[in-house]
């Protein structure tokens, strides 16, 4: 009979109750991502040289504000995705990096409102610029791959919307690290290929990063 | 009031179990196997609400305890633990309803097999004999443990708890193995035709 199967099941899992390491706090994991990851993206900013005017646009509170929304963004998808592992955790955590994005966004579109009512605006000041996209995908590699690693140890209980809220962070801090060394200002360039490249990469993480959280079940053998 | 002591009873199982869950997770086995039992009751009956067969549910359930081992270090002392296990519940219960709908989609349900030139009663002795021939085949390509269940359940008629028993394999798996080997031997016999 199949309840005989659930007692011996219960049996076989007790006898394999060793103690377990439990998760650190959602908060204290997004932080050991956050140091992993930056040191990945500072690292390649470094090594391709940072951008000869950064002094200057770090005086231009729309660059910062820019920069710091995106990269609150980054922190807060980290910080989420790892709420999302943990069963019975309120779900609008899951929503934190929201209010970040939109100001992220606002300030992009602020931009592209100021360029396209001046008189600098011109057909050729948008073109293509896939090096933008290149480069936040090559950026956000290690960052993707930290976080993937360290979802999988979270429980599947949400796989799309924790895939998407870490490639997410993984793009966002990526976004943040060309900005410091890829001299692209024009607000429309940024919105669709920075912008535009970080929501893609998202969804595409989501679909694909949703297979790589399986239920790890024990294996039980005479069970 | 009926309501005031329902509460203190619930609020005294909802402590009963987070201590229980705290000691499981040092690795106290007594509590562990006494938590996993008192949560039965429960879990079969949140499981019963959408799933009618006994068997469908007691699969499910199994199904639940297992996911809660597997994830058991995802659980904080500090948070209560009915929403932790429901959340985990109801996520599987998602899950079984995805497979089942994706089973039905690949099956047909008949009461009555049609009448076609194809049965065996209408076949002449070398088509019976070709058939024989690439089931044969078809079996002899499936892995051991495939081939051992389809041998328990298809050719012997064993029930899927008996043959679980024997193979000592959980009914779950048993079902995936089956349904897996059913599919690759459906395959390998529609390429060889």
């Amino acid at each position: 009979m199949s309840g005989t199967q659930t007692e011996r099941l219960i049996e076989a899992l007790a006898a394999r109750a060793e103690p377990v390491k439990r998760l650190p706090h959602p908060a204290w994991r997004a932080l050991i991502w956050m140091t992993l990851a930056s040191a990945s993206v500072i690292a390649i900013v470094l090594y391709w040289g940072v951008r000869s005017d950064l002094a200057q646009k770090l005086g231009e509170p729309r660059f910062v504000i820019e920069v710091a929304a995106a990269l609150l963004t980054s922190m807060m998808a980290a910080a989420a995705a790892f709420c999302s592992g943990c069963p019975g955790r309120p779900l609008w955590e899951r929503f934190a990096p929201l209010p970040f994005l939109v100001v992220w966004l606002a300030s992009l579109g602020a931009g592209c409102w100021t360029f396209l009512t001046s008189s600098a605006a011109t057909s050729q000041a948008f073109g293509i610029d896939l090096t933008c996209s290149q480069l936040i995908l090559v950026l956000s590699l290690a960052p993707a791959a930290i976080m993937f690693v360290m979802i999988r140890r979270g429980a599947p209980i949400a796989p799309l919307t924790t895939a998407g809220l870490g490639t997410l962070a993984a793009t966002a801090l990526a976004a943040v690290g060309l900005r410091f060394f890829h001299a692209q200002d024009t607000s429309l360039m940024l919105l669709v290929w920075q912008f535009g490249t970080v929501l893609v990469l998202t969804a595409a993480g989501a679909l694909i990063g949703q297979w790589l959280q399986p239920w790890q079940h024990p294996r039980l053998e005479g069970i | 009031m009926a309501a005031g002591p329902q509460l203190t009873d619930r609020a005294e199982r909802e402590s009963r179990w987070r201590d229980l869950m705290e000691s499981s997770q040092q690795g106290d086995q007594v509590a562990y196997a006494r938590l996993l039992r008192e949560l039965l009751p429960l879990l079969r009956r949140v499981v019963g609400r959408k799933w009618r067969s006994p068997q469908d549910v007691e699969d499910i359930v199994q199904d639940i305890l297992l996911s809660v081992h597997s994830v058991r270090h995802t659980y904080e002392p500090a948070r209560p633990f009915m929403p932790w296990l429901m959340t985990i519940t109801s996520r599987r219960i998602a899950d079984a309803a995805r497979r089942l709908s994706s089973r039905a989609a690949n099956e047909t349900t008949v009461d009555i097999m049609p009448e076609t030139s194809s049965g065996d009663g209408t076949k002449n002795h070398d088509d019976v004999s070709n058939d024989r021939q690439d089931l044969q085949m078809a079996l002899s390509e499936l892995s051991d443990g495939q081939r051992e269940a389809v041998e328990l359940m298809k050719l012997q008629g064993l029930s899927l708890e008996e043959a679980a028993l024997k193979t000592g394999k959980s009914v779950a798996a048993l079902k995936v193995t089956v349904h897996r080997a059913l599919k690759a031997m459906r395959a390998s016999m529609e390429k060889k035709n």
